[in-house]
């Protein structure tokens, strides 16, 4: 029996950006952070548009949850993936909660930005200090820079979900529509799921980065067909839950949005379910319909 | 209408009793799928060449899991309510019976989806350990996970249901509570887990897996990986594990996370009678009440820690000693 090391580290990548698919994990991050930070700001877009500026979140999330687990975490994974959407809900509160200075009512919140530069530089102290020799020194390779990108993959998530929700991130909005009905417990747990579940479930020597990117993208469908059912069920009520005065900022289309991305969750999840299953049934050992286990001595 | 003491000390009863199934179900969901801790051990088998037939089902720790389950289906529920409890006024119950149960099976379906995932993707980055996927593994365990989850998820969304109307069910609205069913369900289902993975690992390990062992003796290296090879006839699966469970681990892990939330509950409400707080909801009573909250707690906590003192001096008299002591 031969003994292999738990983790193999990958060959050294090209040097610099190429933008040639698939993307690498820069490219792919740039690339995220840019789309999602636009769809962010725009909070008038159709919700598919959101879902799709989702999507590229959370395969950034899950690209740092990778970076930072894969030296050796095993049941740190989960942890990892609930830090990153903490970092994400305190980063969004403090985005909406500046989001109305320069803002465009209902249309676009550019100061909400300011929470993710925030949770970027709080990660990226994170990252320092644990790395520090004099602090924590755990000495994780490229643990600052994954834990900054947690920090704003994070928010961007929260803010895009709650954006989706609300379709503005006036503070009040969505303070009635996603706090207090308790959507933010489903939005906080998928989240979570979404960054830590693909590389959970996919952990092992043999992992590879396009398996564990399509159990992202499946979960990400999962989730958006979930926040449309929301939006189609909320589309006819009126906002004026707890004492807060009603607020019945919302994009126009809300019921057709809910339905629009209803439609578009579940045909994402299924495309990439079937793909991520048959990937790793491919790309297992063996896929057999039954048998004998071997026999060891 | 005043409110009617009786009827809070019966639904305090029956939320307990209701924690009680929940958890006995989720400790056999997690034995089924082999989540959280005895996890570690399907993990490892292979790696150290023990080929297996066991469900690989790595959904994060079970907190994490059931929370996620829970949320769902209270999400579901409270949004079909919203819709239909305007169709039966006065009679809010029947929306109910028919929310919960389709929030549940939503709920249940995603757990079949997160467990094949996790299964099909721990086994195929096992490759070079030669870890084939046995088809009828997988299939053969979905269900039985799901129905558990179904199990533990219900009478988790009815707990949060009963705590939502606590107030409307027993006369005065006054104490319903305060957080949205979703935000509830989150709430238990994390305490569910939590109280499942650390009360039923270690019966399903102790039980089930070193059976044969002295007692006390802990894990030695040297027998990783073996539980998942041969059952007392034939190849094991987890499903004799559940059944196995279901004989007194699942139901301890139960009577555990039924006793705390007895207690708790029990304590607070005799607090609050004997505070002078109760029939009325009397503001200025507040302070009294919480005080003697706190002394029946620490009367509880007393008398759990001299039972269980005396409890383990019988069973180390009876069945020890101790290897290696």
């Amino acid at each position: 029996m031969t003994v292999t090391p738990a983790v193999v580290e990958e060959e050294p990548t090209k040097k610099g950006l190429s933008f040639k698919l698939p993307l690498d994990e820069t490219e792919m991050g740039l690339i995220a952070g840019i789309v999602a930070a636009i769809v962010v700001v725009f909070t008038g877009l159709p919700a598919v548009i959101k879902g799709i500026a989702l999507i590229l979140a959370f395969l950034w999330g899950m690209d740092s949850v990778r970076k930072t687990s894969k030296y050796g975490l095993g049941t740190g994974v989960p942890s990892i993936g609930v830090l990153a959407t903490g970092f994400g809900v305190v980063g969004a509160l403090v985005g909406l909660a500046l989001a109305k200075y320069g803002s465009i009512e209902g249309v676009a919140y550019p100061a909400v930005l300011v929470g993710v530069i925030l949770m970027g530089v709080i990660g990226l102290v994170a990252g320092i200090l644990s790395n520090h020799e004099k602090v924590i020194a755990m000495k994780i390779p490229k643990l600052e820079r994954a834990m900054m990108e947690l920090g704003m993959a994070g928010t961007l998530i929260i803010l895009l979900e709650c954006s989706i929700v609300t379709g503005s991130l006036n503070f009040n909005a969505v303070v009635n529509q996603v706090l207090n009905t308790g959507l933010i417990a489903l939005m906080f747990i998928f989240t979570c799921f979404g960054l830590l579940h693909p590389y959970n479930a996919c952990l092992g020597p043999d992992e590879n980065r396009e398996r564990t990117r399509m159990c992202s993208v499946e979960i990400v469908g999962l989730l958006c067909a979930l926040l449309g059912f929301v939006m189609i069920i909320l589309s006819s009520f009126s906002w004026e839950l707890g004492s807060i005065a009603s607020v019945t900022i919302s994009s126009p289309w809300k019921l057709w949005n809910g339905v629009s991305l209803l439609i578009f969750g579940l045909a994402v999840w299924a495309y990439f379910f079937r793909m991520f299953i048959k990937a790793c049934m491919d790309e297992a050992y063996e896929t057999v319909g039954t048998g004998m286990i071997k026999t060891i001595e | 209408m005043g409110l009617i003491v009786v009827l809070l000390f019966a639904w305090m009863l029956v939320i307990a009793f209701l924690a009680f199934l929940a958890c006995t179900f989720e400790d056999l969901e997690s034995d089924i799928g082999s989540q959280s801790n005895p996890n570690s051990q399907v993990q490892l088998a292979a790696q150290i060449g023990q080929v297996n037939r066991f469900f690989n089902k790595a959904i994060s720790g079970e907190p994490l899991s059931n929370a996620m389950y829970c949320a769902t289906a209270g999400t579901i529920a409270w949004l079909l309510l919203l819709k239909l409890e305007p169709l039966v006024p006065g009679e809010e119950w029947k929306a109910a019976v028919l929310a919960i149960p389709i929030g549940v099976a939503v709920a249940a379906a995603i757990n079949i989806i997160f467990s094949m995932s996790s299964h099909c993707g721990r086994t195929a980055a096992q490759k070079r350990f030669e870890q084939p996927i046995y088809l009828d593994v997988l299939y053969g365990h979905l269900l039985p996970i799901a129905t558990h989850a179904f199990m533990t998820t219900f009478f988790i969304t009815c707990i949060a249901y009963i705590q939502c109307n606590l107030g409307t069910l027993s006369g005065n609205p006054a104490l319903n509570h305060p957080f949205a069913l979703p935000l509830l369900g989150f709430i238990w289902g994390i305490t569910v887990g939590a109280i499942g993975s650390s009360t039923g690992d270690v019966h399903y390990g102790a039980e089930r897996e070193f059976q044969d062992r002295p007692f006390g003796e802990g894990k030695r290296v040297v027998y990783h990986g073996k539980i998942t090879r041969y059952a007392g006839c034939g190849v094991r699966t987890q499903r004799d594990i559940a059944g196995f469970c279901a004989k007194f681990g699942g139901p301890i892990t139960g009577m555990t996370f039924g006793l705390i939330i007895l207690f708790e509950n029990w304590r607070s409400l005799v607090g609050m009678q004997l505070g002078g707080y109760l029939p009325n909801l009397a503001a200025s009573a507040g302070n009294s009440a919480v005080t003697w909250a706190i002394v029946m707690g620490l009367i509880i906590v007393i008398a759990l820690a001299v039972v269980n003192y005396v409890f383990v001096r019988w069973v180390r008299k009876k069945c020890g000693p101790f290897v290696g002591v």
